[in-house]
């Protein structure tokens, strides 16, 4: 343990701590007691606090050191990470905004309370809802374990065999999070997203600029990083024509083609379905600032792509990472080896400060999800504003002590199945949410029908797949081979939704020839162009308005 | 339910634009076979690696210009909007 890093670290975390619970007045309207205030922060943040919030909400920590690890262990396929959030600001700029209009319209906080007003079905919002949050938990458990890998690194509570001070710099950090969201709601992840990305961003530039040149030039990582690969492919050539071992390398098999842009693509997709991007999105001034956003948030993305390289960057400079190797410590530690300590200390801050804001926006998505589709629709009918924003509080502690039990009482491998498994269910979703933000063609019945098929079909084929070199493990991986194909693998996400989207539309006709109800539209086309200053849009919702539904 | 959209018409063209425009920064970053190659190197970096950070400025440029095309499509239909609600008022007022 470095006391100079772990200082500098303890400072920062503690200027984020006074920042989330001073969040409760920033900003701060005549009523906070209820959702549109407590969970979306007013609905009225404009470009640059938006920028903030939503590039400190989708690139998470997680990323950070998840992105770069595969790279570092020679799986070049994990690059995907840079066409995915390229191709996913083209379809936000197109989809979101049509969502935001509606949701503002008529109040909605949710996706499934849209898909709710859209279809009339309690049961497709009581699914949309539950997707939300088994998709989002595992995620939550992972901004977790981001947090414990920079632990790890910074050698703080690992050297004791209790358990209870091994785990207690997490606990306390997470307690702290807990705490400053049930208080200041979104406001708290808004305002430490400024400091959590200024850090990032500090940490990557200098990063960039100092540490190729430390070991040598970008020319001289991707030698070595390919030298590394190539002797690895050799020792262990029989171990590899076998299948026990993943061979390695800088550049994707032709074989892997398909995986990488199906892996691109379908995360592209998933992502701006997960709750916490619509809780994000949906917390924005008007339909400008979405849109702004899209051309202004792939700054993010460049910033990813160089941080991916560290992995590359970390074999050059000789990082090693224990035995049984976890890649996952590759970038954290390659700070330590490289950094002075005062400045490897900012560096695990920003990593950590980068977990929380997600985590936070993630649980108040979730909770949001709880009160609005499950507690208000089938518990509680009545609620009032007051109610309802009191009951996200609890569910928001709920979500993360149990992403937090997840973490510690599981295995971390766990928490990354769920995660990959999350963005498989996720995305189907889609039919229903983003199809419906274009027509109501399809049949509601439909839609849950080919919905609960999508989960089931994307579930068993991530159960099937094993881990490299144990084949009677599961959900070793997001990869299958595609029906009839020997050698191309694609995302097991396409493939469900794929499933889901044929099952939709044959039921769609099927009930339509069966005259089964359709349910009533609350929506009207009209509603989907509206935007700041048209009627029924107020500029801060007015929280005694009873929301249309 | 129908997609027409009364206000819809005057736009119609630039938003077709906007998706013309959009669909390269879809395209190219998912289609592999195009980059996933070592030469030309620039700098040291491998083909597949800079081309696909030189696309983000690349997607990024056009989605400004899309950007630009909307505030305009906007514009347009709010003052059919206008319109439609006011004969006497032909113009924004703001």
């Amino acid at each position: 343990m470095n006391a100079v890093a772990v200082s500098v670290f303890v400072f920062l975390f503690l200027v984020v701590t006074v920042l989330g619970f001073a969040a409760a007045r920033w900003r701060r309207a005549e009523r906070m007691d209820n959702l549109d205030e407590w969970g979306l922060g007013g609905r009225g943040f404009g470009t640059f606090i938006a920028w903030f919030l939503i590039g400190g909400d989708l690139y998470t920590a997680y990323t950070f050191i998840a992105v770069p690890a595969t790279l570092y262990a020679g799986s070049v396929v994990g690059f995907f990470a840079v066409p995915y959030t390229i191709v996913v600001y083209p379809l936000i700029f197109l989809f979101l905004p049509k969502l935001w209009s509606v949701s503002h319209r008529h109040g909605y906080v949710t996706p499934a309370d849209f898909v709710q007003g859209r279809y009339d079905s309690k049961p497709l919002a009581l699914a949309i809802a539950i997707t939300g949050i088994l998709a989002t938990m595992p995620y939550i458990a992972l901004q977790l374990v981001g947090i414990q890998v920079v632990l790890d690194v910074m050698g703080m509570g690992q050297d004791s065999d209790n358990w209870v001070i091994k785990d207690l710099p997490l606990f306390v950090a997470f307690v702290i999070l807990a705490a400053y969201t049930y208080s200041s709601g979104l406001r708290a992840p808004a305002l430490i997203a400024f400091v959590k990305d200024t850090l990032i961003y500090l940490v990557i530039i200098v990063a960039i600029l100092y540490l190729p040149s430390q070991v040598g030039g970008w020319g001289h990582i991707f030698d070595v990083a390919n030298d590394s690969f190539t002797t690895f492919n050799t020792e262990n050539a029989d171990a590899i024509a076998a299948g026990e071992v993943a061979g390695k390398g800088i550049m994707p098999p032709a074989a892997a083609q398909w995986a990488y842009a199906s892996l691109a693509l379908g995360s592209a997709l998933a992502l701006f379905m997960y709750p916490h991007s619509v809780t994000a999105v949906l917390s924005t001034r008007n339909r400008s600032v979405i849109r702004r956003n899209a051309a202004l948030l792939p700054a993010y993305s460049f910033l990813l792509g160089l941080l991916a390289l560290l992995g590359f960057v970390a074999i050059a400079a000789g990082v090693t990472v224990g035995d049984p190797p976890n890649p996952q410590l590759a970038v954290p530690q390659l700070f330590e080896n490289e950094f002075p300590s005062w400045f490897a200390g900012v560096a695990f801050a920003a990593i950590v400060i980068g977990a929380l804001v997600p985590a936070a926006i993630m649980s108040i998505a979730a909770a949001n999800l709880w009160t609005r589709n499950i507690y208000k629709a089938f518990l509680k009918r009545g609620a009032t504003d007051a109610e309802e924003a009191q009951q996200s509080k609890y569910a928001s502690l709920v979500v993360k002590f149990g992403a937090l039990v997840f973490v510690l009482a599981f295995s971390k491998q766990y928490a990354i199945n769920l995660q990959l498994l999350g963005g498989v269910w996720i995305l189907q979703t889609l039919p229903a949410i983003v199809i419906g933000l274009y027509t109501r063609w399809f049949h509601r019945w439909a839609l849950l029908i080919g919905w609960a098929v999508g989960m089931g079909y994307g579930t068993w084929l991530a159960y099937d797949v094993p881990l490299p070199g144990d084949p009677d493990s599961h959900f070793g991986g997001p990869l299958v081979l595609f029906p009839g194909s020997e050698t191309t693998k694609v995302y097991i996400a396409l493939l469900a939704i794929i499933a889901n989207l044929v099952v939709s539309v044959v039921l769609t006709f099927v009930f339509r020839a069966m005259g089964v109800d359709e349910g009533v539209d609350q929506t009207k086309d009209d509603d989907y162009w509206a935007d700041e200053g048209d009627e029924g849009v107020e500029l801060e919702l007015d929280p005694l308005a009873e929301p249309h539904r | 339910m129908s997609e027409t959209r009364p206000s819809a018409s005057p736009s119609r063209r630039l938003w077709i634009l906007i998706i013309v425009l959009l669909a390269p920064a879809v395209v190219l970053p998912l289609w592999v076979p195009l980059y996933n190659r070592t030469d030309p190197e620039l700098n040291g970096w491998p083909f597949f690696y800079w081309f696909q950070m030189a696309l983000i400025p690349f997607a990024t440029v056009l989605t400004i210009i899309a950007f630009a095309l909307s505030r305009i499509a906007d514009r347009k239909d709010r003052e059919a909007r206008d319109r439609a609600r006011d004969p006497q008022q032909p113009e924004d007022p703001r």
